[in-house]
């Protein structure tokens, strides 16, 4: 699909992430040479931003603008990027990296995962908050009210507007990527023993869900019917959040793949008329949710698949490859024919 | 960007005062052309700017996976991750420990996490020893000095200035006691040669473990709180399901007991099974082809405390093919 409806290139260093702004008509996409390139009908000419000279960016995000994006970076900085291609340090966080970012854009809140510390930057002001190990990811509540840290042993909760001390959750292991269903009612995490777990916030119920062969740090919400997408597998393994008791007792579904290559990566469209996969081999594969229908969006080659984006609107698609390969594909115009 | 080669990682460790930041600055230093990541515990001491060198908290990790003695170092695996992100930068990754680490959790880390095995490999465990302090450090029953020893794939006698030749020999005697395997390098303000630390493969295994029985602990039976090696060698084809049942239950009985093995099998095909493991992580595959003529036997080298040596060398016998 890629040959007809969109483009494929590559650079010299791995992708480390992929994101839309929230207009949805750039992409960026952030590598470990501490080069963020822009592309998409938002910028008209590529363009490739030195967000982090003679460093690495870690990780990339959406700015809590309209427009931008955020970076972080084992130089220890914070860094907004306009669409135009500017560059500016948000904080410096003395060469400690920066390897988690988040934001919401009503509350205008940033939160950037560094070290053991978790800090809040608000229009209000700057704080940070600490943890007894190194933060694993950071998760904003969809409401903007909370934050969810993960680390050892558990996952931290703490209100993003006031002080105070966090409510813990704790499941023993290292918690490595962690996410808020849409509907502000679970929080899930990724754990280093191959597993994912979730706590029901209501009643601190938890959920194990195991059986994969692989890391499931790839997580991606569907609205309806509520359902969490994971990589971990050589298929995608979706799990049932609809009902009060969510994916507990329940078996998850299986979809794409089934070729013994691990998915590394997830991604359900806005819509939810379909989930794309990135695989360990370079694969790109679409699965339509109504029918099962299967399309091949690239074919194996050039390394595992590190970052998929859908923008906003659903119309592209944007990936990434952990030995720099990229693209851009206009599914809409596919989908059209 | 082609598909890269594993990194490969040596792991330094020695304790409190061995001379291991000495040759670390010597590894950054000298001219040998590599550029090295270094992972460090102790900030400020390197004395060198290298923008690559990254502090590390030392977070280790119990694994939730049913083995009770599984430790990883989580930081270690986030922080390679973030380096494997700008993999062109450097030709290798050296982990320093602090003189108290248990050396386990790091091995350990090579063997469990997904990524860290896809994009690096364990070169070498080096264990800096001071010859001035090491009896005093054993003669407390110290286990993490022990445990450095045994674990080591490559010894460095250090400040051998610092003690008389009849000093130096019993503590070479100490340290072969513990580890019958690997080389030991003596030397002064850390001046070995970096070939002999640097690149050693060590884990490729496909090497002969040249052993002197001298050193074995056979017939140290009274002494077996103490950390100890034994080797075994079967001029017969292995049959290497069965050795492989048999490992894993050995490897589980002992617990934390088994330190270190390894082996080179005569599994009866063309090339040789070699084999590695770490307490109770076990690694396998085949090696280079045994060559025509080539005299093939099996050996089964192990390092730990309170080992039976009778059962071990005849549940290893019980291994034989005996199809063959």
């Amino acid at each position: 699909m890629i040959e007809r409806f969109g483009a494929g290139w590559a650079v010299d260093a791995a992708i480390v992430g992929v994101t839309f702004n929230r207009a949805g008509k750039i992409a960026a996409y952030a590598a470990g040479d501490g080069v963020v390139q822009l592309h998409g009908p938002g910028v008209g000419e590529p363009k490739l931003v030195t967000a982090h000279p003679d460093a690495g960016a870690l990780v990339v995000a959406q700015d809590v603008t309209e427009g931008g994006f955020l970076t972080g970076g084992d130089d220890g900085r914070l860094v907004r990027i306009g669409a135009d291609g500017s560059a500016q340090e948000v904080v410096g966080f003395g060469g400690a990296w920066v390897e988690h970012v988040a934001s919401h854009d009503e509350s205008g809140l940033i939160v950037a995962g560094v070290g053991k510390k978790a800090h809040l930057l608000s229009p209000k002001g700057q704080r940070a908050v600490e943890h007894a190990s190194t933060v694993g990811g950071v998760a904003i509540a969809p409401n903007g009210k909370r934050l969810a840290v993960a680390h050892y042993g558990g996952v931290s909760l703490w209100w993003t507007g006031s002080e105070g001390p966090p409510r813990v959750l704790v499941w023993k292991g290292s918690h490595i990527a962690i996410t808020w269903s849409p509907d502000g009612k679970y929080v899930v995490t990724a754990t280093q023993d191959r597993e994912l777990h979730g706590w029901r916030l209501a009643d601190s119920q938890d959920m194990r869900m195991s059986g994969y062969a692989g890391k499931a740090n790839s997580l991606s919400w569907c609205d309806k019917p509520a359902s969490l997408a994971t990589s971990g597998a050589d298929v995608a393994v979706i799990w049932p959040f609809a009902g009060k008791d969510g994916p507990m007792g329940k078996p998850p579904v299986e979809l794409g793949g089934g070729n013994q290559v691990l998915v590394t990566q997830v991604a359900f469209d806005p819509a939810a008329a379909s989930i794309v996969l990135g695989f360990d081999d370079g694969t790109i594969e679409r699965v339509i949710l109504s029918d099962g229908n299967r399309q091949t969006i690239r074919a194996a080659g050039g390394g595992r698949i590190v970052a998929l984006a859908w923008s906003p609107d659903g119309r592209f698609l944007a990936f990434g490859g952990e030995n720099g390969a990229c693209g851009l594909v206009d599914i809409a115009a596919a989908d059209a024919g | 960007m082609p598909d890269p080669q594993p990194v490969p990682v040596t792991v330094l460790t020695g304790f409190l005062g061995a001379g291991k930041t000495t040759l670390l600055n010597r590894i950054l230093t000298e001219p040998h052309g590599k550029r090295y990541a270094v992972i460090v515990n102790e900030f400020g001491e390197i004395g060198i700017d290298n923008q690559l060198v990254v502090g590390a908290d030392e977070e280790v990790f119990e694994m939730n996976n049913g083995c009770i003695c599984c430790t990883v170092r989580g930081d270690l695996i986030r922080i390679i991750g973030g380096l494997m992100k700008r993999r062109g930068r450097f030709d290798g990754i050296i982990v320093e420990t602090t003189g108290l680490a248990d050396p386990a959790p790091v091995a350990q880390t090579f063997f469990v996490d997904d990524d860290v095995r896809r994009q690096t490999k364990l070169d070498a465990v080096v264990t800096v020893v001071d010859a001035r302090h090491l009896r005093q450090s054993l003669a407390e029953h110290n286990h993490e000095a022990e445990d450095q020893i045994a674990f080591a794939d490559v010894l460095i006698l250090n400040k051998t200035d610092l003690v008389s030749a009849a000093e130096l020999a019993e503590v070479e005697m100490a340290v072969r006691r513990i580890n019958a395997f690997a080389p030991i390098h003596r030397a002064t303000r850390g001046d070995v040669a970096l070939a002999a630390i640097l690149d050693r493969g060590s884990f490729d295994l496909d090497r002969i473990l040249k052993v002197s029985p001298d050193f074995l602990t056979a017939g140290h039976s009274h002494d077996r709180e103490h950390a100890g090696s034994f080797s075994f060698t079967l001029d017969k084809p292995v049959d290497s399901d069965r050795f492989q049942n048999w490992i894993r239950t050995v490897s589980a009985v002992a617990g934390d007991n088994l330190l270190r093995c390894k082996g080179i099998l005569d599994v009866g095909g063309p090339r040789r099974f070699v084999f590695h493991g770490v307490r109770m992580q076990l690694d396998g595959d085949y090696g280079k082809p045994w060559t025509p003529g080539e005299k093939r036997e099996s050996q089964f080298v192990v390092i730990g405390r309170k080992l039976d040596e009778t059962a071990l060398r005849s549940g290893f016998e019980a291994c034989v093919r005996t199809d063959a």
